[in-house]
């Protein structure tokens, strides 16, 4: 074949997960920026996802290095690489923001994780929290801690960082209808209820209580 | 969110152009688009079709809402309506804002389709921000939002969530290491 | 009184809105710190006192100069961490080189954790992809595929357009260009964008 860009390549299986097209894969990459942008916890890893689409781009570009000088086409694929790509960095940023932020919490949660559990970090984020907790751990202890009387040295970095406050309130769209979704009362003279959320509808409300419904794909905040 | 994060967004909805210009069939990571041939219309994403239309490589074709007689009723219907009316498109506002700077030699009465969707947002909002005040004041746990558009809900995001983030800590007088640790609670 | 000097470190770095940096107050740590020293030795010599001497009447003392230890010891834990997170901003702002002005402002030990971020951060970008690396420190702004117009501020030679195409960049010449090819030579000070 001539021309690089002429033909869809099929040499992707090893990444095509359920027959997930490349747009499905994009799509899924889109709903998890989303959702982590919006959501006050670190979400469960999407390594897999994030792996497609790097091989998606490298896939992409290597076809682009060998397309002849003023193709017209290839202006247009590299606009559609740049949109992507910013996705991926986005979402990738938005996890590395929370796992230094609540870093305590989130290496505690991965170590108390059971087997069956889906990993909250990748292998590469996991690497980067452990160096990231020693390094800042290291400094308190040589800068002030080391100086301090002995029953002091030690700080309770679980107790010091701030956890993720599940109570803030989220915008979803529900993806797929719920019954009976408890709603708990903000005041003592409030009784607690039950809504129906309806498949495309929007609501507004404590991400505690639909938290599930993001993990499972039911809902996505927006 | 960013403004021009919801914008990225708007650009990947798909509008009708007329290109001036022959290309094969593309085989984007997204989809396939085209194969495009002067003077036959197409749908492609916001953000190419503006590309194009900079290049002077094609028309672009306004979506059918994007019509003064249509949107002089939705504005009637949003102005008499007590809850919002469904939008006429979910990024009805930064398309008319990208189409109208970039194209706007393309869509008929520009500057009377700028006024009547500034209209319908402004109607909006203001409903907006009653509800949202409502809200607070009512202390509700839950609020149906059906027919919001992205952009008009990250022009309260910020502001509503914070309020509301900050009742509760006044409220349930949160102890030391349970939400809020002493190194950011001082 | 006790945890004044503590509380004044606090204080500094609540002056100073988020994205600054002050410089590193190493004589208000090393006050703190002595003062804790203070508090410690004479708890102690007290805790002797109750015990040999059955002195209940120290307790209160003793219980106080505790709640002053542990808020030394809090306050100065809050200004080390909150400055590692003001630095931790100034990557993500300046990249992996900080301007003079804002090192000066850093101890030898914040130094250190930067370095180690960096090098941190690097590793994982480079881990991703299967090894293939991401600069995810790059696209801070969703990306816009438009073209804006420039004009040449001084000569430049030839720029490579993404299509192949080659524009000559000559001093006073204006060009319709994509804009994420001219970012950088507008920040460079070679075009500059004519705003109609």
């Amino acid at each position: 074949m001539s021309n690089p860009l002429s033909d869809n390549d099929p040499n992707q299986e090893e990444c095509q997960e359920d027959d997930m097209t490349p747009a499905d894969l994009i799509a899924k990459l889109e709903e998890a920026w989303l959702n982590e942008k919006f959501s006050p916890e670190l979400l469960a890893n999407q390594a897999e996802v994030v792996e497609c689409v790097m091989e998606q781009l490298t896939h992409m570009e290597a076809n682009l290095q060998r397309v002849k000088k003023g193709d017209p086409k290839a202006s247009i694929h590299r606009m559609e690489i740049d949109r992507i790509r910013f996705v991926l960095c986005s979402y990738l940023r938005s996890r590395l923001q929370k796992i230094e932020k609540f870093y305590p919490h989130v290496l505690e949660k991965e170590k108390s994780r059971s087997k069956g559990e889906p990993a909250l970090l990748s292998p590469e984020e996991f690497a980067f929290a452990k160096e990231y907790a020693a390094n800042t751990e290291s400094h308190l202890k040589s800068v002030a801690l080391s100086h301090m009387p002995p029953i002091l040295q030690t700080l309770d970095m679980l107790k010091a960082v701030p956890a993720p406050c599940l109570d803030s309130f989220v915008f979803l769209r529900v993806k797929e209808s719920q019954e009976n979704i408890l709603v708990e009362p903000e005041t003592d003279d409030q009784r607690e209820y039950v809504v129906d959320l309806e498949e495309g509808s929007q609501h507004l409300m404590r991400y505690r209580t639909i938290a599930p419904l993001i993990s499972s794909g039911a809902a996505q905040l927006i | 969110m960013d403004p021009s994060e919801v914008e990225f967004l708007a650009e990947k909805e798909l509008v009708k152009i007329i290109p001036n210009f022959n290309l094969d069939k593309l085989y984007l990571i997204g989809g396939d688009l085209g194969p495009f041939n002067p003077g036959l219309p197409l749908y492609v994403p916001v953000w190419l079709a503006l590309n194009l239309k900079q290049r002077q490589k094609c028309r672009v074709v306004p979506p059918d809402w994007m019509d003064v007689e249509k949107l002089e009723e939705m504005r009637e219907l949003e102005r008499n309506a007590a809850t919002f009316t469904p939008a006429p498109c979910p990024y009805y506002m930064e398309l008319t804002k990208l189409l109208l700077n970039h194209a706007s030699d393309n869509i008929p009465k520009a500057d009377e389709i700028r006024t009547l969707v500034k209209d319908i947002w402004d109607t909006r909002i203001a409903k907006l921000r009653l509800s949202a005040d409502s809200f607070i004041t009512q202390q509700e746990a839950h609020a149906k939002l059906d027919n919001l558009t992205l952009m008009e809900i990250n022009t309260i995001r910020g502001f509503l969530l914070e309020s509301l983030n900050c009742m509760y800590k006044l409220r349930s007088n949160l102890q030391p290491g349970s939400s809020k640790g002493p190194l950011a609670d001082y | 009184m006790f945890c004044e000097k503590a509380v004044e470190l606090i204080r500094e770095l609540q002056r100073i809105s988020d994205g600054q940096l002050p410089a590193f107050n190493e004589d208000g740590v090393r006050q703190v710190l002595q003062e804790m020293e203070a508090l410690y030795e004479h708890n102690q010599a007290d805790v002797n006192e109750t015990k040999s001497e059955q002195r209940a009447d120290l307790l209160p003392s003793i219980r106080l100069r505790h709640c002053c230890l542990l808020r030394n010891q809090r306050c100065v834990g809050a200004y080390l961490y909150d400055r590692l997170l003001r630095i931790r901003a100034l990557r993500w702002e300046y990249g992996s080189v900080l301007p003079a002005n804002v090192r000066f402002h850093m101890s030898a030990e914040e130094l250190q954790w930067f370095t180690c971020y960096k090098k941190s951060l690097a590793s994982f970008m480079r881990s991703l992809g299967g090894g293939g690396g991401l600069d995810v420190t790059q696209d801070m702004r969703p990306p816009k595929s438009l073209y804006i117009q420039v004009r040449c501020v001084k000569d430049h030679g030839e720029l490579e357009i993404d299509d192949g195409t080659l524009v000559l960049l000559k001093k006073n010449s204006q060009h319709f260009l994509p804009r994420w090819k001219c970012e950088h030579l507008i920040r460079q000070g070679i075009l500059e964008h004519v705003v109609h």
